[in-house]
């Protein structure tokens, strides 16, 4: 019987197809951007080998730090945005309320709908001529608020990160609302008849038993932030004045539109490692018994 | 149990906040159909109404003009070929990991897994000079492979996490009765991971339908382009014509929506699954 399961050829059978296309188009590309970060090259004839060169211009890049800046803003802004709003979801659909399914499904439907087709939505809704946000401000009297909220340098970035809230906050409640419902009901009932309130509960039970998801789910809006780039590529193209500028759009751009790859290539480096960063950050801040787990 | 007035006044508050929230989520996508039927002179005036007319217009203008079913097609092709590629190789190398025994079996799952948090950024710029040198740039082809490459985590990780839970007699029993490795896979394993496998594939899909950044860098003719990428093209050549744009959003969102009405609960599943280990 071993030797069936243990058989190597068929195992290779099995594993090989897959690890080689994942082994070339994953994680050789990897390596050979790494490679490529050191060098200056538009992939034709010209291709020099400057050291850190490209790194120590990055440092210097207004723009680039610009666009880091606007990353870490964003998640700022998201983990604000999703972590209480997603919870506070969860938390009362948790609570068998009338229409539970119904809710989780429509709040979880934006996330998989298509970013570019999101970001036109919503460039329709922040639109200055006709837009949803400036009739309904007139609706309610507050002309004095319209505006073309895309346009505003100091706007901009806040507006997508509405967009961003919009569309994923109920994918975060879905995956905080999976935890809360593997904690075991006998907490809740011990609880209650000690005369436990639904705020104590909350913070007593819920909140402790749902730790290491809520690591994953910041490490997940962590990342996330950092990697977006449909809805700022289609909503502001990174603009007004770069004041959307993220190192997913900088990134396309420099590789891109004016074909510096090595160049282009350190800023895949350095969200590499923003990612990598974020999750060991994150094990750091939720220190959690992952026995529990 | 009678409810004290303070946690009626919350659960109000609780389900107005849930009511309003279902509303944005819901509304733009209302208020999206509406404009599709609409002029744009009567988009501005009337933003929020119903149509005047019920005409179809700007769908034509949109399929004809804007050849979004030439797109619509090419996101069909390539969805469909990253997802048929991606779901047999991944349930293949899952059985290998989770149910044979083998020395790397652990370290070959870990780095499959590791591929959920590199950000395919880090790797664009040498798929490009890959698929420069194999002449495959402008070619479906450059934009299905790294889709699979890079859907395998995802799809390995909940491949194996349900056949891992397969109780071991089945497959004895199969081989017993005998069956070789490759039958006991096909007649018994596969059948049973059936709903694993569908959650896969509703997840890949949605990845690959809806991403904009590998057709954008590796295909350059329009014939060869995927609906996002046309959605943005349409931006810049009918930057006035705001209701065909419309048309063409709705007609891209369609499938995803309809997809998700059909097998939501795969998708939740899926989507919490694929997150679920950091």
């Amino acid at each position: 019987m071993k030797s069936v399961f243990g058989n190597k050829k068929s195992i290779a059978v099995f594993v090989l197809p897959a690890f080689i296309v994942y082994a070339i188009f994953c994680l050789f590309p990897i390596g050979y951007n790494i490679y490529m970060s050191f060098f200056d090259t538009n992939l034709m004839e010209k291709s020099t080998f400057v050291g850190l060169n490209n790194y120590i211009q990055l440092a210097k890049d207004a723009t680039f730090i610009k666009s880091l800046k606007n990353n870490i803003l964003m998640v700022i802004g998201s983990l604000i945005a999703h972590m209480p709003l997603a919870m506070f979801f969860a938390n009362a659909i948790f609570k068998k309320i009338k229409g539970a399914a119904f809710f989780q499904t429509v709040f979880f439907l934006p996330s998989v709908i298509c970013g570019v087709a999101v970001g036109l939505t919503w460039t329709f809704i922040y639109n200055g001529n006709y837009g949803l946000l400036n009739a309904f401000l007139g609706a309610i009297g507050l002309e004095n608020l319209q505006q073309v909220w895309l346009s505003n340098k100091n706007l901009a970035l806040f507006c997508i990160i509405i967009v961003v809230m919009w569309q994923f906050v109920g994918y975060h409640m879905i995956i905080q609302l999976a935890a809360m419902r593997n904690i075991d009901s006998s907490y809740y009932e011990a609880a209650s008849i000690d005369g436990a309130t639904g705020w104590q509960q909350f913070v007593n039970i819920t909140l402790p038993m749902i730790k290491p998801i809520l690591k994953i789910d910041a490490v997940l809006i962590i990342t996330g932030s950092l990697k977006y780039f449909d809805l700022i590529a289609v909503m502001t193209g990174g603009g007004p004045n770069h004041a959307t500028e993220v190192m997913s759009t900088y990134m396309y751009y420099q590789g891109f539109n004016i074909l510096k790859y090595g160049y282009s290539s350190a800023i895949g480096v350095v969200l590499l490692l923003l990612c990598a960063g974020s999750v060991v950050l994150s094990n750091k801040v939720f220190k959690t018994d992952d026995t529990q787990m | 149990m009678k409810k004290s007035p303070a946690e009626k006044v919350w659960l109000g508050i609780k389900y107005v906040t849930l009511i309003i929230f279902t509303i944005m989520c819901l509304y733009p996508i209302l208020w999206l159909l509406l404009a599709s039927f609409k002029t744009n002179k009567e988009l501005y005036v009337n933003a929020w109404g119903l149509p005047e007319t019920w005409n179809f217009s700007n769908y034509v203008t949109a399929v004809v003009d804007g050849k979004i079913f030439q797109y619509f097609g090419n996101s069909v092709i390539i969805a469909v070929c990253a997802v048929l590629v991606t779901v047999i190789f991944s349930t293949m190398a899952s059985y290998a990991i989770a149910r044979m025994e083998w020395k790397l079996s652990k370290l070959t799952y870990n780095i499959f897994l590791m591929g959920m948090m590199i950000p395919v950024y880090a790797m664009v710029i040498p798929l490009f000079s890959i698929f420069k040198s194999m002449g495959l740039l402008n070619n479906h082809l450059s934009v299905i492979i790294p889709h699979i490459a890079i859907g395998f985590p995802m799809a390995i990780f909940i491949i194996c996490g349900f056949m891992g839970s397969v109780p071991r007699e089945l497959e004895e029993a199969s081989i017993i009765d005998g069956c070789n490795i490759y039958q006991c896979f096909g007649k018994i394993i596969l059948p049973i991971s059936k709903s694993s496998i569908v959650t896969v594939a509703v997840v890949q899909f949605i990845n690959v339908w809806n991403d904009l950044l590998l057709p954008r860098i590796f295909l350059t003719d329009a014939e060869k382009m995927t609906l996002p990428v046309g959605l943005t093209n349409f931006q810049a050549m009918y930057s006035t014509n705001y209701v065909c744009e419309i048309a063409a959003v709705i007609i891209t969102i369609i499938p995803s929506i309809v997809v998700y009405i059909l097998l939501h609960r795969y998708i939740m599943e899926g989507m919490v699954a694929g997150a679920v280990k950091g």
